[in-house]
């Protein structure tokens, strides 16, 4: 049976991205003076994992560039290379081309191969600084002798994975591959039943060209290679061989030890230990290996000490989860039992592999300290589940395998797994949208039930009050699934900072602050390229170089501030530098020139606001940073078309402010329903300061023509909502309500008929089917089915105060 | 919105009739959704008096336009009688608001003969043919080309 791998190059691809995220992030903040054991660790794994996964689905050409990146790296962390920045600047390299190549797999256009080719070269260049004094790359020191560029003989024995077993196609390209380079020897041709393949190769190639070459099949650390003619000495790795690693039971899957220290050596070294294929303390017949395909063919009986043996390992291993072996296994059951016991355990292999997890020394942190009791019995336990998976070819049993060959790294993820899910959005969209319409039904409910009789209807309407709570409580939970925290965002940005400030010899900090605010997923993912264009334009125009900054007097050390705050209902991100400003001269010089109509006397803010006009660019000379005019227009457009607006504050000498205001969700809002000549109006509740009943003297005019709203001691903007809409309101200023709102243009007071009530509406796009409508967001469905439409206050204030058809009403 | 160019679809096959006054209009039934009475519309302010407006369609906005109105044909009232036409154009869902509904009928390309040129409200780039069923006309529209086009302003100028 062949497995469609396909199926998850999705989590493979998903996975790696984050890989290259983390790497990237824990790179930029590396001390390059002296840097941390831990974090050159991580860096490692997260390159580790990145070449587990792509040799595991055949992406062979990632797998090669994450080999050279792991060795330097692994030199680094065994503090056999100093680590210095053009090393930095190589591993950020490596990491672009990865990703490159990563789109490229999921159908993006082709890396570059020159690139590839160069960066590899430079961290192979980098690897082998001293590498003649150096020790050679890890390989099982105990069992493989030094490899020398001359023929000789080696033994190398892998157990290929099932993707590869069962599919002769590929077994026969693997085989022939190893024909091309070596002559063959079998001494077990690897099929379905029996995944494991042992052979001596008579090769020029050295150990690491060998593993190369099987690369594309199995990652390098699941080969073993050795003497053949130390063959039997294989064994002696272990001290009791014979009870333990019986070819017959278990095809040597399992590397029988009682001598705890010894796996506990360096993980990454051991390649034993790194697969995962199991250490078992002093175990005979461990339940795993048992329970191997042989137990579906023929009878195998497990003596009872034995097994319990082995169940006393897990107990001991298990600590808390001690209910595990105990579910799982009953020793002494006839053989489909076992099988099926067996099965148990893979089933529960992502248990076994939380499980260590709990163990203080978890594995990648197994650093030749000795946590070692714990250690082991985890590695047994991910040996066990993927030792007979790769025989069983049951799908549960096959993802287990997949788990299985996953590293070290790995086991960290599955044990993630527990606490959280990987949910398709669409999933999320469609919960959300459900609880929008289950929102609506509510308040049809509520509505119909308010002309009962509250004495007879009693309990009906205790429900219908706990229905919208409920209701209530569950719209917020299932719009927190969406809501993802700036960092999302701000992450990328160190990044493109450094690599800017370098191409452009300017010396700048970046500095973020409330990256914990919360945003909707789908504004994270669009507010990213916009802001990346700020960011640009603020490095390349806002911060000069540090001669200049000097000479004005500054630091010579530019500041980028990215910060995000809640502010009402929006999210406001602000893109901040410490730069030059603005040039209120050169702006309009160039809208002059470009024929835009313009005057001195125009305000600094509307000054601002022609940067932002199609084409336009000050830049004197068109870099690859910036300057081609494309930028600030596609900004506003991007984010207007978020429900967003941009907003540009500057003082020439001190720097430029870019504000960004965002709605926090798209989905859902809370409003105050307000009557205008019929119609029903949804104010959102958050830009609601205050609703009062004007009097009729508290109306004032200016120049005759503009209302005013006297309330307070402040004058407000009148605007009348049934002359914005052209509506039949209420004649009589004093019949009516005045709303007074927050617009972005500060207080505005709006004059509506009346106020109905208070609602929590399901945001409906009115461009879905129409088209946008002016002074207006978007529409809802109220409790009686009808439409209402959801006023943008902004909009609808500066519609009404321009609107010519303003007369006074009293 | 893309234009069907293939307008072959609309040449011949089954089309729903309907009446704007003492006039016949036939539409591609394919492009039909659903017919439904005429119930309370949410005014939008500030469109073309043919736009009556919005209704909530079970949980979708639908614009509703009246092409009483849009072609000055018949009385635009608005009782139980009165018949919206939800079509489905492209991806997007909207109304027409029609006197009355007649029937489906089969109309062959044969049966079709191309509209004179006139200089009338509804452009003949609209009218895919005049076709003849016993003795009545049927002036068949291409309403995907109709609804879309800018002069409907249902669509974003940019789009249309």
């Amino acid at each position: 049976m062949s497995i469609d791998m396909s199926q998850f190059y999705q989590v493979f691809f998903d996975e790696t991205s984050e890989h290259l995220s983390s790497m990237e992030t824990l790179l930029l903040d590396l001390d390059v003076d002296s840097p941390s054991l831990e974090d050159l660790n991580a860096v490692f794994r997260a390159a580790h994992s990145i070449k587990g996964g792509s040799g595991t689905f055949g992406f062979t050409d990632m797998t090669s560039v994450t080999h050279v990146l792991e060795t330097l790296l692994d030199r680094l962390r065994k503090e056999e290379l100093q680590l210095r920045p053009d090393m930095v600047d190589a591993f950020l390299a490596a990491g672009d081309v990865l990703r490159a190549q990563l789109e490229h797999h999921q159908g993006g256009p082709e890396a570059d191969a020159g690139e590839i080719e160069a960066v590899c070269a430079r961290l192979n260049q980098l690897a082998s600084g001293e590498a003649a004094a150096a020790p050679a790359a890890p390989v099982a020191a105990a069992v493989t002798a030094e490899a020398a560029p001359e023929v000789r003989r080696t033994l190398l024995e892998c157990v290929l994975p099932a993707s590869v077993v069962n599919v002769p196609d590929m077994l026969k390209n693997l085989l022939d591959g190893l024909a091309e380079i070596a002559a063959l020897d079998f001494r077990q041709r690897p099929d379905a039943a029996n995944p494991r393949l042992s052979l001596v190769l008579t090769t020029l190639k050295r150990d690491d060209e060998l593993k190369e070459a099987l690369s594309f099949y199995l990652s390098p650390n699941e080969i073993t290679l050795s003497n053949p003619d130390a063959a039997p000495e294989a064994y002696g790795f272990f001290d009791e061989p014979v009870v333990a690693a019986t070819p017959a039971e278990d095809d040597g899957f399992g590397f029988f030890d009682d001598v705890p220290g010894l796996p506990a050596a360096d993980v990454t070294t051991s390649d034993q230990s790194d697969d995962g294929f199991g250490f078992f303390d002093d175990v005979p017949g461990l339940p795993g290996a048992a329970a191997s395909p042989t137990a579906t063919t023929r009878p195998l009986a497990i003596p009872d000490e034995e097994a319990s043996g082995a169940y006393g390992l897990f107990e001991d291993a298990a600590g808390k989860r001690e209910n595990l072996p105990n579910r799982d296994i009953t020793p002494g059951n006839s053989p489909a039992a076992i099988e099926g016991q067996g099965y148990g355990i893979f089933v529960d292999a992502p248990c076994g592999v939380g499980l260590f997890d709990n163990a203080p020394g978890s594995q990648h942190m197994v650093q030749s300290t000795a946590p070692a009791p714990l250690g082991h019995p985890a590695a047994g336990a991910t040996g066990a589940a993927t030792a007979p998976g790769r025989r069983l070819t049951d799908s549960p049993a096959i993802e287990t395998a997949k788990t299985g060959r996953r590293d070290n790294d790995k086991t960290v993820t599955a044990a993630n797994s527990e606490t959280s899910i990987r949910v398709s959005v669409e999933k999320v969209d469609q919960l959300i949208n459900l609880v929008g319409e289950l929102v609506i039904t509510q308040a049809m409910l509520a509505e119909g039930a308010s002309y009962l009789d509250p004495v007879q209807a009693e309990k009906l309407l205790a429900g219908i009050d706990l229905l919208a709570r409920n209701t209530r409580d569950m719209q917020e939970s299932v719009m927190s699934i969406r809501m993802l925290p700036m960092s999302m965002v701000f992450s990328r940005f160190p990044r493109v900072v450094r690599d800017l400030a370098g191409k452009l010899n300017k010396q700048v900090e970046m500095k973020t602050i409330g990256e914990n605010t919360e945003l909707d997923k789908g504004l994270i993912e669009k507010i990213s390229d916009p802001m990346t264009h700020l960011v640009r334009n603020s490095l390349d125009h806002g911060i000069e170089t540090p001669e200049i900054r000097v000479a004005a007097g500054k630091s010579p050390k530019g500041t980028l501030t990215l910060k995000a705050s809640h502010q009402g209902g929006n999210i406001v991100i602000e893109v901040i530098d410490d730069g030059a400003g603005l040039n209120r001269g050169r702006i309009l010089g160039k809208a002059r020139e470009r024929g835009l109509p313009v005057n001195d006397a125009m305000s600094d803010h509307e000054v601002w606001q022609l940067i932002f006009a199609p084409g336009f660019s000050t830049a004197d000379v068109v870099t690859d940073v910036s300057g081609r005019g494309v930028g600030m227009d596609v900004v506003k457009r991007n984010i207007e078309g978020m429900g967003g607006r941009v907003e540009l504050e500057s003082s020439t000498g001190h720097g430029t402010r870019t504000v960004i205001r965002l709605p926090l969700t798209l989905a859902i809002l809370d409003g105050m329903s307000v009557g205008v000549g019929g119609e029903t109006f949804i104010v959102p509740i958050t830009s609601v300061i205050e609703s009062l009943q004007p009097r009729l003297e508290d109306i004032r005019t200016m120049a005759g023509d503009s209302r005013m709203v006297h309330i307070r001691g402040e004058y407000l903007p009148f605007v009348s909502l049934p002359e914005a809409f052209n509506l039949p309101g209420v004649e009589d200023v004093t019949k009516g309500i005045v709303v007074v709102v927050e617009t972005e243009d500060g207080k505005a007071a709006l004059f509506v008929d009346e106020l109905l009530g208070q609602h929590q509406v399901v945001i409906k796009s009115l461009e879905e089917n129409y088209r946008k409508v002016p002074g207006v967001s978007g529409a809802t469905i109220m409790g009686d089915g009808r439409v209402a439409l959801i006023l943008d206050v902004t909009a609808v204030t500066r519609m009404g105060l321009t609107n010519p058809r303003r007369r006074l009403a009293a | 919105m893309e234009h069907s160019d293939n307008s072959g679809t609309a040449n011949s096959g089954e089309f729903l009739t309907f009446t704007l006054g003492a006039e016949e209009y036939g539409i591609d039934i394919l492009k039909v959704q659903e017919i439904r009475g005429y119930d309370a519309v949410t005014k939008i302010a500030n469109s073309p008096p043919f736009i009556k407006g919005v209704i909530n369609l079970r949980g979708v906005i639908v614009p509703i336009v009246d092409l009483r109105i849009k072609f000055s044909l018949g009385e635009p009232t608005y009782d139980q009688f009165t018949v919206v036409i939800i079509l489905n154009i492209g991806k997007r869902v909207m109304g027409v608001v029609v006197d009355g509904v007649s029937d489906v009928i089969q109309l062959s390309s044969d049966n079709l003969h191309p509209a004179p040129a006139f200089g009338s409200i509804l452009d003949t780039r609209y009218i895919v043919g005049l076709g003849t069923v016993e003795d009545r006309m049927i002036i068949v529209v291409d309403i995907e080309k109709l609804m879309t086009s800018t002069e409907m302003s249902l669509v974003e100028a940019a789009v249309a």
